[in-house]
């Protein structure tokens, strides 16, 4: 067991080293000038190549990127051009609502591709219409939801609101960040209430896409262990439909699933920058659009660094539960 | 393997069948000549469009149906069908250029992995195992934004994160193949490595890469609409869905359809590339 965990875990460091030298590469292979969007474009010759040495551009590359990795160890990914604050301090600003936003939608993309696997795999009354939607759901855009919800429930319905977090101009800031948890810290459960409808529009939109894919990996694997001899020696037993269902099925093929989500999740990250746009949630998404047109590079780095790390850590998190839950897998 | 078998990705392998039952020969090729019909779509573009896609037509922000604008017109009095129409053209270009790119990329890293084997094949595929465990669209995301926005950015970027799938399934294909009698058989009768690659396995690895290319078309799509409505795509005037969507915006709320027609043909779009992709593996077995 101990073997395994380090085994996994080596591999991740290999792999977000590897993660840190293409966003050095990036930075190298950029078009803009990191000294020019510092000192502006009517900087003299001198002052540049003053910030240059000072930045340790004018040394080779190794040891430039020996100098990167360093840095990241301190937490310190540079300083965004566009904001002027270490890129580490909007991170943590922009952070909670965007873990926010994920969380809920990855609680709702478990529940919506539970409900749909089980409900096609037993054939529930409507089954029909999930399978449309199992295909519809797979070819729409997380945008086109979004906007989707919003022109139903808010506009034509009135029920649900489609921008911002909150509604409450003084809602707390602390201790969490998760306007739902700081609410109920605070002892005022209409901020929680109120932050839960404003998840509601964004979670669905990033969580249908992701859903659809868990939902079918699930439906393939329930289908395929209904046909097992184990099952069929449990149904012999006089085990109801269901409870062979509960006990054997779902257990054996939670493990496909449960890959296909911790990949879906990368999925859903690209998904936050698009959807974040849409309700102009106040999050790393926003801050990511609004670094691109300027070319705020180390902001952009840092967002990437930041994603792709969490992306690798969850998936690594993901296979040591799988090999923890079934010791038949090899790692 | 020290990044994981368990880590290798399921994007659209996993899936079962979305036609149900597995369908009909004559259902499957129906469904597969989706292709056709989006190509032909995508070729003809610029003949069937009413209007200039770039230049004001009309009077701006009409209902479909108005004036004889079937789409509508847009905030500047764009013909909207004409905009989707040159939009559909380039998505068509872009998802053509990557599955080809990445296929070529890919095939040629899983043929060498697979046909040598050994070291080759270990280094190779650890290589690309660590691409499989980056998000793809996060990295892409960062490529377009960093080398700055353009069509050929953009292409670079989703190329670069999409071939490592293709290696990987084109190189078990080969590793299968090269197990078979017919490649022991042109072993013996002295055939060298090179020619056994192309001449014996790459020939029977084609169905395979063919499925999954085809599968892949839906998603890939919805990843480049994703590009192009974060503003890495082409630049403005040039009709792009994703972009269309996101730039109209603000009028979601008074003419809804300058915002949701764009985004409605992407959905339209990746649909055909879905429902398609299940008929191109049903016809050619399920892989």
């Amino acid at each position: 067991m101990i073997q395994l965990v380090s085994k996994r875990l080596g591999a991740m460091a290999v792999i977000i080293l590897v993660l840190t030298a293409v966003v050095f590469a990036l930075q190298k292979a950029s078009p803009f000038d990191p000294v020019h969007s510092m000192l502006g474009p009517s900087a003299s010759r001198e002052a540049v190549a003053q910030q240059r040495h000072a930045l340790g551009l004018d040394q080779p590359l190794p040891s430039q990127y020996w100098h990167y990795l360093t840095a990241l160890l301190h937490a310190d990914l540079g300083m965004s051009y566009r904001t002027r604050h270490p890129i580490t301090a909007d991170l943590a600003t922009f952070l909670p609502a965007t873990a926010e936003l994920a969380l809920f939608a990855l609680v709702l993309a478990l529940v919506l591709g539970t409900a749909l696997a089980v409900a096609t795999t037993l054939r529930w009354r409507g089954a029909g219409v999930l399978r449309f939607v199992l295909v519809a759901g797979a070819s729409t855009p997380a945008f086109l939801l979004a906007i989707g919800g919003i022109l139903i429930f808010y506009q034509l319905l009135g029920w649900l609101p489609a921008t911002g977090r909150t509604s409450f101009t003084d809602a707390p800031t602390g201790p969490t960040g998760l306007l739902t948890l700081d609410g109920l810290l605070a002892g005022r459960p209409e901020v929680t209430l109120d932050a839960m409808g404003h998840l509601v529009l964004p979670g669905l939109a990033l969580a249908i896409g992701p859903a659809v894919s868990i939902g079918r990996v699930l439906r393939s694997s329930l289908v395929g262990n209904r046909r097992t001899d184990y099952v069929r020696t449990a149904m012999a037993k006089g085990l109801s439909e269901g409870s062979v269902l509960r006990k054997h099925v779902v257990r054996n093929s939670l493990g496909p699933a449960l890959s296909m989500t911790g990949l879906q999740i990368g999925l859903m990250f690209a998904g936050v920058l698009v959807i974040e746009n849409v309700f102009s949630w106040p999050g790393i998404g926003q801050y990511t659009s609004l670094s691109i047109p300027v070319g705020d590079f180390p902001a952009i780095a840092g967002v990437t660094l930041l994603l792709g790390a969490g992306f690798v850590a969850i998936n690594t998190i993901v296979d040591i539960l799988q090999a923890v839950a079934d010791p038949r897998i090899d790692v | 393997m020290a990044t994981g078998s368990t880590a290798t990705p399921v994007r659209s392998r996993a899936r079962p069948r979305l036609l149900s039952g597995g369908g009909t020969t004559r259902l499957s090729q129906a469904a597969a000549g989706l292709f056709a019909l989006t190509t032909l779509i995508a070729l003809l573009a610029p003949l069937i469009e009413p209007y200039d896609p770039l230049l004001p037509v009309g009077q701006p922000q009409l209902a479909p149906g108005e004036q004889g604008f079937l789409l509508g017109t847009d905030s500047i009095g764009r013909d909207i069908l004409s905009r989707v129409l040159a939009g559909w053209q380039s998505s068509w270009w872009a998802a053509v250029i990557v599955i080809a790119s990445g296929l070529l990329v890919g095939g040629l890293v899983g043929l060498v992995a697979g046909t040598f084997g050994g070291i080759v094949d270990n280094v190779l595929m650890r290589i690309t195992d660590t691409f499989l465990a980056l998000p793809a669209p996060v990295i892409a995301i960062a490529v377009a934004a960093t080398l700055g926005p353009s069509f050929a950015h953009t292409l670079l970027a989703v190329g670069i994160v999409w071939w490592p799938f293709y290696a990987r399934i084109i190189r078990g294909e080969i590793r299968t193949l090269a197990a078979r009698p017919h490649v022991e058989a042109a072993r013996l009768a002295g055939a060298g490595r090179i020619r056994l690659g192309l001449r014996h396995l790459l020939p029977g690895a084609v169905p395979t890469a063919v499925v999954t290319a085809s599968l892949d078309v839906g998603s890939l799509l919805l990843t480049l609409a994703g590009l192009s409505f974060l503003g890495l795509g082409q630049s403005a005037p040039a009709a792009e869905l994703g972009a269309d969507t996101a730039k109209n915006l603000s009028f979601l709320l008074q003419d809804w359809w300058i915002p949701v027609v764009p985004g409605v043909a992407v959905m339209v779009m990746a649909l055909f590339g879905n429902i398609a992709g299940d008929g191109v593996r049903n016809l050619l077995g399920d892989r």
